[in-house]
C-alpha cells in the first residue's frame, strides 16, 4: 500500500488481504484463547475493534504532529505502547462499568489480553505505510482518514478471524477428533487452513 | 555515526520533555476516567475477597474467587462450597457477615429418587451403553422416565467420593461431600439438586416422577403417585407440583407435622438426608 491509496482500497486490503491474524499471525494469543464460543469470541473482538481503532488514530496523529516535527521518530515505540496501554485501561473501566456481565466472563484478562501484538502491529504498519505523507516530505490530513479506515478495518478482519474460528470450534466439539489432536491440536491445524483459505485473497488488489 | 552526532543535550531533552508531556496528557485522561466510571463495590464483598485462598481453582462452581466473594454476599447458603478454605474460613466469613456460623446452612448435594434394583419394574431388557448420559438418549431403556439410571456418571465426576452407586441407586455420602455441584452437573436427569441443609437429618423428597399413580405404579414400587395427601395433612410445608409432592423449605415446620406426613405416605420415596443417617452397604460402583 502506499501514501495515496483509496480509503476502499485500504478497507479490503487491511480487513482481507493483510488479515491481522491469518496473514501477518498477530493477535494469536486471544484468537486461540477467546475462540470457544462464538458470543465471548464476538465481545473480544469488539473490545478489540474499538482499542485499535482509537489506538490507531491516535498513534497516527502523536506520530505526524509531534515526533515527525520534532524529529523525534525513535520515540514511537515508547509513546505507541503508552497510548495503547491507556486505552486498554479506558476500555476495561469503561467494560466493568457497563458491561458487569462481560467484565465477569473475561475478569483478569481483559487487560492481558487486548494489549497483544495485534494492537501495536496495527500502529506500526500505519507507520509503515506512511499514510498522508506527501512528496514534500510532510503529512497531510487525508492519511488521518486512511489511519482510522486501516485500524478500523484491521479491529473487523480481526473479529471476522476470531468469529469464524468460534463457529467453527463449537462445532468441532461434537465432532470426532482424533484423541491424539484434542485441544490445541485441531485448534491450530483449523488456523491453519483458515489461513490457507485467506491465502485466495492475495493478488486481489495490485500493491 | 550520524546518531552519536546527534546526541547532545537538547535533543536528550526534548526527547525527555515530549515523553514527559504526552505522559501527562494520558495521566490526565486515565485520572478522569477512573474518577467517572467508579464502580461501586460492596465493601463486604471485598471483604470477603480479602479472607479466600486466592487460588481460583473453580472448586465452588463459580469463575474465580471474586465471583464466588460476590455469590456469598448475596446468599449465604454458599459459604461451605470453598473445599480450599475449609471449616476456619467459614467461620471468618460468618465474622464478616456478621452472622452465627450455626445458622448459615452448608450446601449439600440431594438425590430426588430412592428406587433400588429391586424397586424398579422395567419392561425391558436393556444391554447398551452402561452409562447414565448414552443411557439418557434412549427412550425407554429404564421403565421410569425420571428416575436414577445407577450407571453412576455422578460418582465419575465426584473428586470427594461423596456419591456411590449402591444397589442401582445414587447415594449421597454426606461427611465427604462439600457442595461443588459435580454431581449436578453430571446428572442427565438432572436428579441431584443442591439445598441447603438446614437440619441433620433434613427431611426430603427422594423422587422426581410427574406421571399419574397409574403409570407410576407401572414402573417403580416406591416412587410418588400423587395423592396429595402429605399436601392435605401438612399444607405448610408440602405441595403438589405437577403430581409431585414437594417440600418448601422455608416452612420446613416442626418434626410432629414431618412425621404425620411420612406416615400417612403410601409409598417410600419420603426420606432423611444427612450426616447421622447410617448408609448400609457401602460398596463399590458396578461398572460395567
Amino acid at each position: 500500500m502506499n501514501p495515496d491509496s483509496g480509503l476502499i482500497v485500504v478497507f479490503v486490503s487491511v480487513a482481507l488481504i493483510n488479515n491481522l491474524v491469518l496473514t501477518k499471525f498477530l493477535g494469536i494469543c486471544p484468537f486461540l484463547g477467546v475462540s470457544r464460543r462464538v458470543d465471548m469470541a464476538f465481545g473480544m473482538g469488539c473490545a478489540v475493534t474499538f482499542v485499535i481503532t482509537v489506538s490507531g488514530m491516535v498513534t497516527w496523529l502523536i506520530y505526524t504532529q509531534i515526533l515527525f516535527n520534532l524529529g523525534l521518530e525513535y520515540l514511537k515505540y515508547i509513546t505507541f505502547i503508552m497510548v495503547i496501554a491507556s486505552m486498554v485501561q479506558l476500555v476495561e473501566m469503561y467494560v466493568r462499568k457497563m458491561f458487569p456481565a462481560l467484565y465477569d466472563s473475561f475478569g483478569i484478562f481483559l487487560p492481558l489480553i487486548t494489549t497483544n501484538c495485534a494492537i501495536l502491529g496495527i500502529c506500526l504498519f500505519i507507520n509503515l505505510w506512511e499514510f498522508g505523507l506527501t512528496e514534500q516530505g510532510s503529512y497531510s490530513f487525508s492519511g488521518f482518514l486512511q489511519a482510522l479506515v486501516g485500524s478500523f478495518a484491521g479491529g473487523l478482519g480481526f473479529t471476522l478471524a476470531i468469529c469464524i474460528m468460534g463457529g467453527i470450534r463449537e462445532n468441532l466439539e461434537s465432532a470426532d477428533v482424533p484423541k491424539a489432536l484434542e485441544g490445541a491440536g485441531i485448534t491450530l491445524i483449523t488456523a491453519a487452513i483458515m489461513t490457507l483459505a485467506f491465502m485466495g485473497f492475495s493478488g486481489m488488489i495490485k500493491g | 555515526m550520524n546518531i552519536l552526532a546527534e546526541i547532545n543535550l537538547f535533543s536528550v531533552g526534548l526527547a525527555g520533555i515530549t515523553l514527559l508531556a504526552v505522559g501527562l496528557v494520558f495521566v490526565l485522561i486515565l485520572t478522569l476516567a477512573h474518577a467517572k466510571l467508579k464502580v461501586e463495590r460492596d465493601p463486604a464483598v471485598e471483604a470477603i475477597e480479602a479472607v479466600l485462598p486466592g487460588a481460583n481453582c473453580g472448586g465452588c462452581g463459580l469463575a474465580g474467587c471474586s465471583a464466588y466473594a460476590d455469590a456469598v454476599v448475596k446468599d449465604h447458603g454458599l459459604m461451605g462450597k470453598c473445599g480450599p478454605g475449609g471449616e476456619s474460613l467459614v467461620r471468618e466469613m460468618a465474622a464478616i457477615l456478621g452472622i452465627e456460623a450455626a445458622a448459615s446452612a452448608p450446601v449439600r448435594a440431594v438425590v430426588h429418587c430412592s428406587a433400588k434394583n429391586h424397586d424398579r419394574i422395567n419392561t425391558t431388557d436393556y444391554h447398551g451403553c452402561k452409562t447414565c448420559g448414552e443411557t439418557q438418549m434412549i427412550a425407554g431403556a429404564m421403565g421410569c422416565p425420571y428416575g436414577c439410571f445407577g450407571y453412576g456418571d455422578c460418582h465419575k465426576a465426584c473428586e470427594f467420593d461423596a456419591i456411590r452407586i449402591i444397589d442401582g441407586l445414587a447415594v449421597v455420602n454426606y461427611d465427604n461431600c462439600v457442595g461443588c455441584g459435580a454431581c449436578v452437573q453430571a446428572c442427565p436427569r438432572q436428579l441431584i439438586e443442591l439445598l441447603p441443609l438446614r437440619e441433620d437429618p433434613m427431611l426430603v423428597i427422594a423422587c422426581a416422577t410427574r406421571d399419574k399413580a397409574k403409570d407410576v405404579r407401572s414402573y417403580c414400587k416406591v416412587g410418588c403417585v400423587g395423592c396429595g395427601l402429605c399436601a392435605k395433612l401438612v399444607p405448610n410445608m408440602f405441595q403438589m407440583k405437577q403430581n409431585l409432592a414437594v417440600i418448601d423449605y422455608e416452612k420446613y415446620g416442626r418434626q410432629e407435622d414431618r412425621e404425620k406426613a411420612l406416615e400417612k405416605c403410601p409409598r417410600a420415596m419420603m426420606v432423611y438426608v444427612g450426616t447421622k443417617v447410617k448408609i448400609e452397604n457401602q460398596e463399590p460402583v458396578n461398572t460395567i
